[in-house]
């Protein structure tokens, strides 16, 4: 187990070094142009633009910035944001911003996973009856509707009725309840389709037929037996849901006025923010790696017949 | 057919929704008991009176906005983005009243010399610097610090943003600041920085003359200085030992920076709240009436709306859109139209692109002609008003209302560029005859483009297209993917072929997702590229003396001499109405050349407030103030707008005299 740990980890990092370097390598392929907001770029002359692009560094070797980036890197510096929030040291901006999206990220994993299984077993429960069908339609509307148009049915109407706060309000805790909500739905109904199909499955096959007809009660076949098994396809994506706590949603957070990361990369990107997208690549690609490695760790502990290694 | 029955539709639909809206808009006129018109100057004053006095007034003004304020840094961020706080927490030299009128601000008193190249303010004494607390910081805001703006801004090292104005003016300070790059850059090694450094108060044209005397010296008259005072953030003062000191952290946050305006950032939360507290040093604290503004980022334009009606902010921009979905609610009567737009649409012409049929046609003055007649400019302007299209008409590049001469005359009342606004260029019958005069200047009898082969056309990244060198024109228009953006090459594609023919034109829409300006328009990929100006302060020389041969903003690369001829002239002319008369003749000579197209303004949507109108300085060219401001426990109907508006164009008629 610890030589497959420390392989697995080896691999890992060379995964993110390529992805970063590649990343790092194709930011500077961009026109240089795109580090400059259109207001600026048409109030500037090219000179003046040239040494705003040699004072950032913009002119060196990719290489040579390369080599800036990993030498402050390891001495804690991250870097100033360039273009998004000019000068702003990169880690103030993601103290300020990863707390608020990973509160509500959590928050919402767990409404999705306790509310998606709960209605997962209740469609299984009563299948093809009122609360398959109430579940199937809650999961199409969710699935097949834009979500802009019940998200913002939403805000302006549930936020009415139930008179609760339009936007994210820190010190108001009843303005936290819709987006929380809203970001929740789509695992809620990620949770209650697939494991309704999974148990669905598991239900038909020959184990459960047999044990049913040796007497075991129905309720305990389902709990011991269709449940535990059914699960084991969704757990391996849980680890992955720890990128989706940090990352955000930009129209969510754009909707409820939440500062938090939901769409800094995209903005990050179009603007040309190098240095904000380096260390964001950086952060998404070791979480990657970090979610998908206790993905397979997390399988492997809850189902006995997957080994990690040969020997075992 | 299908074509004409499709501009037909598309036309009809948008005069029935303006001929719908006119009646909405009577509907709100008739919420007036009595027509404005019908009263006596004295009966409107004294109605406006009454409506002021009926209101109650809070304390707290709740605004939003949509779009992050990175910084802080007055001096090295984009405008747009920090000049409405900054503009509120640091004082210039002086300020508009509410008519517009230069008044005394952080300078008590001013004078220039007869040219107008040396200007001098004494500014006011006992002005402290305070902190995000509102605490005296002890160090007193002195001449020193006008002198500091300037040496900071004039080293490239402080990246400050927007520098072409105010570095070509002040006199020695283009070459300090390009001999300082010329050090960084290894291209000059005789001297060093520090030496540099060191002159500049010997070689750049600002000086502390005494401890409150700033004296700035200008390379050319610019009776407009005050108004650049009001506009560029690059003529502000700072404490330039405390920015120093701060360095790269010098406006990151509220923390970091000092104020001296009427208002102070007291909170700070990134992308979400930011509050100003008024400052209680202020020198004119008496008239700061709202005590605490209280932002808040609100994305989402329908969340701010619905948040105004429900009481939670005091202002709430509503687009023409949403406009129609408020006829017949509540709120009908509460909507006011936008003010005034200093920012022109035009269309750019590409005198330098890779199209060889495009680029044989734009040569000839009779095809743009033809481009510029075949716009039904006010079907386009329904786009952005479907009310009152006739609003949104623009057919100069500089604003109307933006620069007046000392007789009070408007430019754009300037004879040549008077008879340019009263042209009609709706006249597609026309348009078809400048193309027909093109093409037989153009093209053989065959309906061969004289001198060009067929080919392919490199636009990338927008995109290759194949010619053939013969008739239609192959016209490239390349515009965003906005959606609005979209709809308007549409029309605009429909008007030209309609008009010029299909036989003749070959009107084609590029939608390009990214960024316009450096891929499209920088490096000539495109025949017709959609943009916008803005008149930055009350001198025409802003814009026109960017779009010369030579200017940075000739995007469209064309080559007019007397244009350029023109522009010297009125830069050298002796009094500021020869002046103007001259960029009138300029301008004039672009738009009826039709070497760019100026179509409509900028100008778009309305407006709901709780805030009292014309209470805070008239800032034509630089972000609305705070100070004066009277805010109402409720919104403003459009009546009483109607009648404080009149009120208030009487007083500033009076006001604009006596200030002459």
């Amino acid at each position: 187990m610890t030589k497959y740990i420390l392989t697995r980890t080896l691999r890992s990092l060379l995964t993110v070094a390529i992805v970063f370097v590649t990343v790092f390598m194709l930011l500077r392929l961009m026109p240089l142009s795109g580090y400059f907001p259109q207001e600026i770029l048409k109030e500037t002359d090219e000179a003046t633009r040239m040494t705003y692009l040699r004072n950032q560094g913009l002119l060196d070797h990719p290489f040579v910035q390369l080599w800036r980036f990993v030498k402050n890197l390891f001495q804690g510096d991250l870097g100033r944001s360039l273009t998004v929030y000019p000068k702003v040291p990169i880690i103030t901006l993601l103290k300020e911003k990863i707390p608020v999206t990973a509160a509500f990220g959590f928050a919402s994993m767990v409404i999705g996973i306790v509310l998606g299984i709960s209605l997962g077993l209740v469609m299984v429960r009563f299948k093809n009856n009122w609360g398959d069908r109430l579940g199937t339609f809650f999961i199409l509307i969710v699935r097949a509707v834009p979500s802009i148009i019940y998200l913002f049915f939403i805000q302006v109407w549930i936020s009415k009725w139930f008179d609760l706060p339009l936007v994210f309000y820190k010190d108001r805790p009843e303005s936290w309840v819709l987006p929380t909500i809203c970001l929740s739905l789509g695992s809620i109904a990620y949770y209650a389709l697939w494991l309704r199909r999974f148990m669905v499955d598991e239900e038909n096959k020959d184990y459960v037929k047999f044990a049913m007809v040796k007497g075991l009660p129905k309720r305990v076949v389902w709990k011991k037996h269709v449940f535990k098994n059914a699960v084991i396809p969704l757990v391996i994506y849980l680890p992955s849901d720890l990128l989706f706590i940090i990352s955000g949603s930009l129209v969510i957070e754009s909707l409820y006025a939440i500062p938090g990361t939901g769409g800094l990369l995209t903005t990050a990107i179009k603007s040309q923010d190098n240095n904000l997208v380096q260390v964001i690549v950086l952060m998404y690609a070791v979480l990657s790696v970090i979610g998908v490695f206790l993905g397979d760790l997390l399988v492997a502990f809850v189902d006995p017949r997957i080994k990690l290694t040969e020997g075992e | 057919m299908k074509r004409i029955a499709a501009l037909v539709l598309v036309l009809a639909l948008m005069f029935s929704f303006t001929a719908c809206q006119n009646g909405d808009k009577n509907v709100n006129a008739n919420q007036t008991t009595e027509p404005v018109a019908t009263k006596t100057p004295e009966e409107i004053s004294n109605a406006a009176q009454e409506i002021t006095d009926a209101k109650e007034y809070k304390s707290v003004y709740r605004t939003s906005f949509n779009k992050s304020y990175a910084s802080f840094n007055y001096f090295s961020t984009a405008y747009s983005t920090v000049r409405s706080i900054v503009t509120n927490c640091i004082d210039g030299l002086v300020e508009p009243d509410i008519y517009g009128v230069y008044v005394p601000s952080l300078a008590e008193s001013w004078t220039a010399n007869d040219d107008e190249t040396v200007w001098t303010f004494k500014i006011r004494q006992g002005i402290k610097w305070v902190d995000h607390t509102g605490a005296d910081t002890g160090m007193e805001v002195t001449a020193q610090d006008f002198v500091d703006g300037i040496r900071y801004i004039g080293d490239p090292l402080n990246d400050a943003y927007s520098l072409r104005v105010v570095r070509n003016l002040i006199e020695g300070l283009y070459d300090y600041y390009w001999t300082l790059d010329d050090i960084d850059s290894g291209e000059v090694a005789d001297k060093t920085r520090e030496e540099v450094l060191a002159s500049f108060d010997n070689t750049v044209g600002v000086k502390a003359i005494d401890e409150y005397t700033v004296e700035y010296t200008l390379t050319s008259s610019a009776p407009y200085f005050l108004s650049l005072i009001e506009s560029s953030m690059l003529l502000l003062p700072i404490e330039y030992d405390y920015a120093i000191e701060l360095g790269e952290d010098f406006g990151v946050d509220n923390e970091h920076m000092l104020y001296c305006g009427a208002y102070y950032i007291s909170a700070f939360e990134r992308d979400k709240a930011i509050t100003l507290t008024k400052n209680p040093l202020y020198w004119d604290k008496n008239n700061v009436t709202v005590e605490t503004v209280e932002y808040q980022m609100i994305p989402e334009g329908t969340t701010s709306l619905e948040m105004f009606k429900r009481g939670e902010l005091d202002d709430a921009t509503v687009e023409a859109e949403e406009y129609l979905s408020m006829k017949g609610t509540e709120w009908e009567g509460k909507l006011i139209p936008t003010e005034r737009s200093l920012s022109t649409n035009y269309l750019w012409l590409d005198f330098s692109g890779a199209n060889p049929e495009f680029n044989t046609f734009v040569q000839s003055e009779n095809f743009r002609k033809a481009l510029q007649y075949s716009l039904n400019r006010e079907a386009i302007a329904s786009l952005r008003d479907p009310v009152d299209p006739q609003r949104v008409l623009r057919a100069t590049i500089n604003a109307e209302g933006a620069i007046y001469d000392g007789n009070g005359v408007d430019y754009t009342d300037y004879a040549p560029l008077k008879a340019v606004k009263d042209t009609d260029y709706n006249k597609p019958e026309l348009a078809r005859q400048y193309m027909e005069a093109a093409v037989a200047e153009l093209c053989d009898e065959n309906g061969n483009i004289k001198g060009i082969e067929a080919g392919k056309v490199d636009y990338l990244p927008v995109g290759t297209f194949e010619v053939d060198a013969k008739l239609p024109v192959t016209v490239i228009y390349v515009g965003t993917d906005d959606e609005n953006e979209i709809v308007m090459a549409q029309l605009m594609k429909t008007m030209v072929e309609e008009a010029i023919g299909t036989d003749l034109i070959d009107f084609q829409i590029v939608c390009f997702s990214g960024w316009t300006y450096g891929t499209v328009a920088d490096p000539y990929n495109y025949d017709i590229y959609f943009d916008s100006l803005s008149t930055g302060y009350a001198d025409p020389s802003g814009i026109l003396t960017r779009m010369t041969t030579d200017g940075a903003e000739n995007v469209g690369g064309y080559d007019v001499p007397e244009y350029d001829a023109l522009i010297d002239q009125a830069l050298n002319a002796a009094t500021f109405e020869e002046r103007l008369e001259k960029f009138a003749e300029a301008e004039a000579y672009l738009c009826n050349g039709a070497y760019v197209i100026p179509f409509i303004s900028s100008l778009r949507g309305y407006y709901m407030t709780n805030c009292m109108p014309f209470t805070s300085p008239l800032t034509l060219y630089g972000n609305s103030k705070f100070k004066g401001a009277l805010v109402m426990d409720k919104p403003l109907t459009y009546s009483e707008y109607q009648t404080l508006d009149a009120a208030y164009e009487i007083a500033r008629t009076d006001a604009l005299k006596n200030a002459d």
